[in-house]
């Protein structure tokens, strides 16, 4: 059993492993090794929550990976039901689109290189799951954006791609810089990295962390917004749809992109410590609290990302936008001091929308990668599999009953009306961006899978093989059920262990969130509906959006993704390369040409003297040197008094 | 014969039989420094493997004593801090005999000036006589410029060749003026060149304040000017992209590391208070390293250039470590020259490759060559995510390291700053100019030169392996250096720091836990 952890974490390195040294050039063999490793890390992954023991305390192996003086870094594993959760996620959504991969990659030439980086990429999301300590988590946080980096470049000879992978793994070290500052200063202060210690310490004294408290709690949340897309460093993500859609399922929608959210519920007792500024610090800054910034950035990433869904044309971009707009409510969540609801919206997410970016992707391969909805239309009767399926998800995606994401997403309006800790403010933005929800799903639904053909390949299309076909079924399942799966329950075991869950039926789960917060179902399900409603108006048969027409200028801008691109692009421009260009002028002009040039041209004399000894020949070299010291020795040692 | 010294003398003895050689034995004359190379890399790794870091001291000791009058004698050893940088030199030695292939001209005297620059760099590593120490430094450096001058490449060489040894030659003289100061700091009877005695005579009696006060700076520069401290760094960028491939991994990996090595060997232990006083200003300084020349290094258009200035900004780490005066940072501060070191080599080796094929380094000639050659885009991708500090990498370890020892160090004012501001220079300006590299060279479609270039095969691969592999071992195993680091660490700067918080916690039992601790109950 004490191996079970290390089997989970290693298989899929050691499929990596064996894929690049020697399979790289058998598509097959490589694809075998990398299922198989998931399949195995998933089915472990079920023993070790099946053998869970009831009451949740942490189970933990580790080894001294790196120890000087006080600093001690441990290379462990650590499972507690937020890990497991975790575990089975990556594991499990991960298993089904490494079969899926299967097909979608018949015939690249890079299929063996796709499937070593994607088994790379489950092992590093495995070690950020699994870490037991700041440091180990960090690693593997380098490790997934790393990951993230090759396949988003997967096909680096386009330029798009390779400008995207670049721009993914540059924005997301922003955010780990803030990261990175943060664990320092957590160890500075508490002598600990271990999360454990850590979150013993915080316990018994709240203020053990002093006047640096808001601080360290703003530093990690930078890492997790760069991983999680969050706004201002949220640009990468709709770029990192360059990447074969397999990996934008995985990586940049199940997964690695809620690696934020769980490193904030991980670190929860970080954010929750007692909020403090140093004594220097201006005094507006004392009314903001690390979990009220968390709740807002979330609050306006849902929001804006959800506009600008509104009108893209991609299907996978509106996707991407979407997984934004959802990630901004995760991290609402985390910022109303609700992590429960957050991990279960990022468990139905998951499941949902991986099988949105599936479908997405069954689409895309069968109308020979054409990515813009309005050059599709009429697939519902040509691939009834991929459109049912789809459909299912995009229900659970906007919130209907019963379906999973109903429950998640009703459990954060809860949370944001909680009198204690909620928030009016994120409450309404929550039931905006219900609204905005149902009508850019229902847009890109009855575009894509309705109305009639509108180009030669979408008339054709045929439904797509069963390796791609199966995957979609079996995502479907805990698309729709998740819900009544009570992983809410299970995850109240970590962060209330206290507080006994009390048994309920299925029947009462259903109901519960009507019985808790009957406003926010009730308003939520009129958003929805209403978002349902207007869309089904404007898009039912058309043949162009009537969306630029009706709203002019604002339309543009959300189109242009308001300008965000352009703005950073011109931030950048002003700082940094113009910091280098300075730096490279004085490099070359103050440095190399005035001070160095200046001293040898006043030296000219020495300068020939030198170049005279310039020989290139050996003798006088060391003739010169063993003269040069036997000088200085006798000055210094000769004359004794 | 001792293990140490057979290390130092085998490439000495390799020079003299490929002066015995006839020239037109080109096979012959490779062999012999391929051969001499490849021991010496077994024997420094069976060193490194048997060297025991629970014992303070150092170990492998070999003495023969020479000039008694003077206080002189040949006498070498290994502890914590430079068994790694011997592993290291090593190492790069034999990669460099490897890359050697690339020169067709006068091989000869090529081979023979490369292993003279191999033993000397090894034996100034394992020196601990003053002595030795020098001279086995300028054993190496001399070399350095006349492979620069006769083999170089480019229309810059001579110019790169002139400065570079008017610069470094400007350094070890600083040096050398600071070393025998403090030789005659010493009472005349007692006047002694080990550095053993010289660090036990100066603990029992310290120097005098104002000596500290003049002799530290003196050695900082020196050894500063040797390592490209900012502002003296601009004689790395043309002399590594001028310098023969061989000699540019010899010397940016291993031999430019000297200057390093003599201050936490010589400068910090002996003078603690000039160590408190001067310290702030090299923190200050590496910052012109880390951020300067790393903005320097995003405008460069070459990619040697770009190698040479990253390498540049590298050594701010290093500068931070031992600036921070703290265990860890002192230990990360080793960390960064072991790895920077086979990182260095392996740039500058790749570059080197890549220019045989396509005569021009310049990133708008180059474009796609990760379809082209699948390796060596691989190597060179890996070596540039190594250089901006990725984990897995043996420089992540190294920079964590010295990040969080200087966030605990009582040299500077305000450490959160400049914790900050390397982290900023480390994780994003490097990986700025790094990914840009990788997109204009690797990415995108075929341009250029690039087309038609072979790629790398068989033997040709073996020093960028090895290297790499070196890099991901102690990347991954970060222990391998840091658990012989935790006692000489401690002791270098136990003097000069005494109120650092770091020493509270001096290493309880180094290198007693074992490799796996459970911390809690287990899987039921």
């Amino acid at each position: 059993m004490h191996s079970l952890p290390w089997i989970i974490l290693f298989a899929p390195l050691l499929a990596a492993a064996g894929i690049t040294l020697f399979t790289l050039r058998n598509p097959a063999r490589s694809a075998l090794l990398s299922v198989s490793a998931v399949a195995v890390a998933f089915v472990l992954s079920v023993v070790a929550f099946l053998v869970f023991p009831a009451p949740s305390a942490p189970v933990e192996l580790s080894g001294v990976w790196l120890a000087v003086g006080s600093l001690q870094v441990e290379f462990g594993v650590r499972l507690d039901p937020l890990s497991l959760v975790m575990l089975l996620i990556v594991t499990g959504v991960g298993g089904v689109i490494h079969v899926y991969s299967c097909g979608y990659m018949r015939g690249d030439r890079g299929t063996g290189r796709y499937f070593a980086c994607l088994s790379f990429f489950t092992f590093s999301m495995l070690l950020v799951v699994l870490a037991t300590n700041f440091l180990q988590l960090f690693i593997g946080w380098e490790l997934v954006g790393l990951s993230s980096y090759l396949l988003i470049g997967f096909w680096y000879e386009r330029e798009s791609a390779a400008e995207a992978c670049k721009k993914a793994f540059l924005t997301n070290r922003l955010g780990d810089v803030g990261f990175l500052l943060g664990i320092i200063l957590v160890w500075a202060t508490l002598g600990s990295l271990h999360f454990g210690e850590l979150a013993a310490v915080l316990e018994t004294t709240p203020g053990a962390l002093g006047a640096v408290a808001s601080l360290a709690g703003l530093l990690v949340f930078c890492g997790a917004m760069g991983k999680s897309a969050q706004f201002p460093l949220h640009v990468w993500l709709p770029d990192a749809m360059e990447g074969p859609t397999p990996v934008s399922a995985l990586i940049h929608a199940a997964t690695m992109v809620a690696a934020g959210v769980y490193l904030l519920c991980r670190v929860f007792f970080l954010l929750e410590a007692t909020p403090a500024w140093p004594d220097a610090a201006p005094a507006w800054l004392d009314g903001i609290t690390a979990l009220g910034v968390v709740g807002w950035i979330g609050g306006v990433t849902a929001l804006l990302a959800a506009l600008i869904a509104v009108q893209q044309d991609d299907i996978k971009r509106i996707l991407a936008y979407s997984t934004l707009s959802q990630l901004g409510y995760m991290m609402m969540a985390v910022g109303l001091s609700a992590p429960v609801p957050a991990m279960f919206h990022l468990a139905t997410h998951a499941f949902f929308k991986a099988l949105l970016f599936l479908g997405a992707g069954a689409v895309i391969v069968s109308l020979h990668h054409e990515q813009n909805i309005w050059r599709m239309g009429g697939l519902h009767a040509r691939m009834p599999a991929t459109a049912w399926t789809f459909l299912i998800a995009t229900l659970a995606l906007c919130g209907v009953p019963p379906f999973s994401g109903f429950f998640s997403k009703d459990a954060i309006l809860a949370a944001a009306l909680d009198p204690a800790r909620g928030s009016g403010g994120l409450f309404l933005v929550g039931v905006a961006v219900a609204f905005l929800t149902a009508f850019y799903m229902t847009r890109l639904v009855l575009v894509t899978f309705q109305g009639t053909p509108r180009s030669a390949p979408a008339s054709e299309a045929v439904e797509t093989s069963p390796v791609m076909k199966w995957p979609l079924v079996v995502l479907a399942v805990p698309a729709a059920l998740a819900g009544f799966w009570s992983i809410d329950r299970f995850l109240d075991r970590h962060f209330h262990p206290a507080a006994a869950a009390p048994a309920s039926g299925w029947f009462e789960q259903w109901v519960a969130p009507l019985v808790h917060a009957p406003l926010a179902v009730l308003l939520s399900l009129v958003a929805v509906g209403l978002g349902f409603y207007t869309a089904y108006l404007l898009y039912r048969g058309a043949a162009t959006d009537p969306l630029p027409a009706k709203l002019g200028l604002l339309a543009r801008g959300m189109r242009a993704k308001f300008y965000l691109d352009e703005l950073n692009a011109w931030c950048i421009r002003l700082t940094h390369d113009a910091l280098a260009r300075l730096a490279d002028w004085i490099d070359r002009w103050i440095i190399a040409g005035v001070m160095v040039r200046g001293t040898h041209g006043t030296t000219e004399l020495v300068g020939r003297a030198l170049r005279l000894v310039q020989s290139g020949n050996l003798q006088t070299y060391v003739l010169v040197v063993v003269l040069g010291i036997a000088a200085v020795l006798w000055l210094a040692l000769g004359p004794r008094p | 014969m001792p293990l140490l010294t057979t290390i130092i003398v085998l490439p000495l003895a390799a020079a003299l039989l490929v002066a015995l050689v006839p020239r037109d034995l080109r096979f012959g004359i490779r062999l012999v420094a391929l051969a001499a190379t490849l021991a010496d890399l077994i024997l420094a790794t069976v060193l490194f493997l048997q060297f025991d870091p629970g014992t303070a001291g150092y170990q492998c000791v070999h003495r023969v004593p020479w000039v008694s009058a003077l206080g002189i004698e040949y006498h070498v050893g290994v502890d914590g801090v430079n068994v790694g940088l011997v592993l290291l030199a090593a190492v790069v030695a034999f990669a460099a005999a490897c890359a050697s292939w690339e020169i067709r001209s006068r091989e000869k005297e090529f081979y023979l000036l490369l292993l003279i620059m191999a033993g000397g760099v090894l034996g100034a590593f394992a020196s601990l006589d003053l002595v030795f120490f020098y001279g086995f430094h300028e054993l190496a450096l001399v070399p350095t410029f006349i492979m620069i001058g006769v083999w170089g490449r480019g229309e810059e060489r001579e110019y790169a060749t002139f400065k570079i040894t008017l610069y470094l030659t400007l350094g070890a003289l600083l040096a050398l003026v600071g070393l025998l100061a403090l030789y005659l700091q010493l009472p005349a009877g007692d006047r002694t060149f080990d550095v053993e005695r010289l660090t036990a005579y100066f603990q029992a009696h310290p120097m005098s304040e104002a000596a500290q006060q003049w002799i530290f700076p003196v050695l900082m520069f020196g050894f500063g000017i040797l390592v490209s401290l900012w502002p003296f760094h601009t004689w790395a960028p043309p002399a590594y992209s001028a310098a023969p491939t061989p000699t540019a991994m010899l010397h940016a990996g291993v031999l430019k590391k000297f200057g390093l090595y003599g201050l936490i060997r010589i400068a910090v232990p002996l003078m603690p208070e000039g160590a408190q006083r001067w310290l702030p200003v090299l923190a200050a300084l590496c910052l012109g390293n880390l951020l300067h020349v790393g903005w320097v290094a995003m405008r460069q258009e070459n990619l040697n250039r770009l190698f040479a200035n990253s390498s540049v900004a590298h050594m701010g780490f290093a500068f931070l470590g031992i600036a921070s005066l703290t265990q860890i940072g002192l230990a990360g501060a080793v960390v960064v020259m072991v790895a920077h070191g086979f990182l260095a080599a392996l740039m500058f080796g790749l570059g080197g490759h890549l220019w045989q094929q396509t005569r021009t380094l310049e990133m708008n000639d180059l474009g796609g060559l990760l379809r082209q050659a699948p390796f060596l885009g691989t190597a060179t991708i890996m070596a540039m995510l190594a250089g901006c500090g990725l984990p897995g990498f043996a420089n992540f370890a190294g920079e964590v390291l010295v990040l969080f020892g200087a966030s605990k160090t009582v040299t500077l004012a305000s450490p959160h700053t400049w914790v900050a501001l390397a982290a900023w220079a480390g994780l994003v300006i490097g990986a700025v100019y790094m990914l840009r590299a990788v997109r204009r060279i690797f990415h995108g479609p075929l341009a250029g030169h690039s087309a038609g270039v072979p790629d790398m095969s068989g033997w040709r691969r073996v020093p960028f392996v090895l290297l790499l592999g070196a890099l991901m071992v102690f990347g991954c195993f970060p222990r391998g250096l840091t658990d012989n680091l935790q006692l000489p660490a401690a002791l270098i700067v136990a003097p000069a720091a005494p109120r650092a918080p770091a020493l509270a916690a001096t290493p309880a039992a180094p290198g007693s836990p074992p490799a796996a601790m459970p911390r809690s109950s287990a899987m039921p």
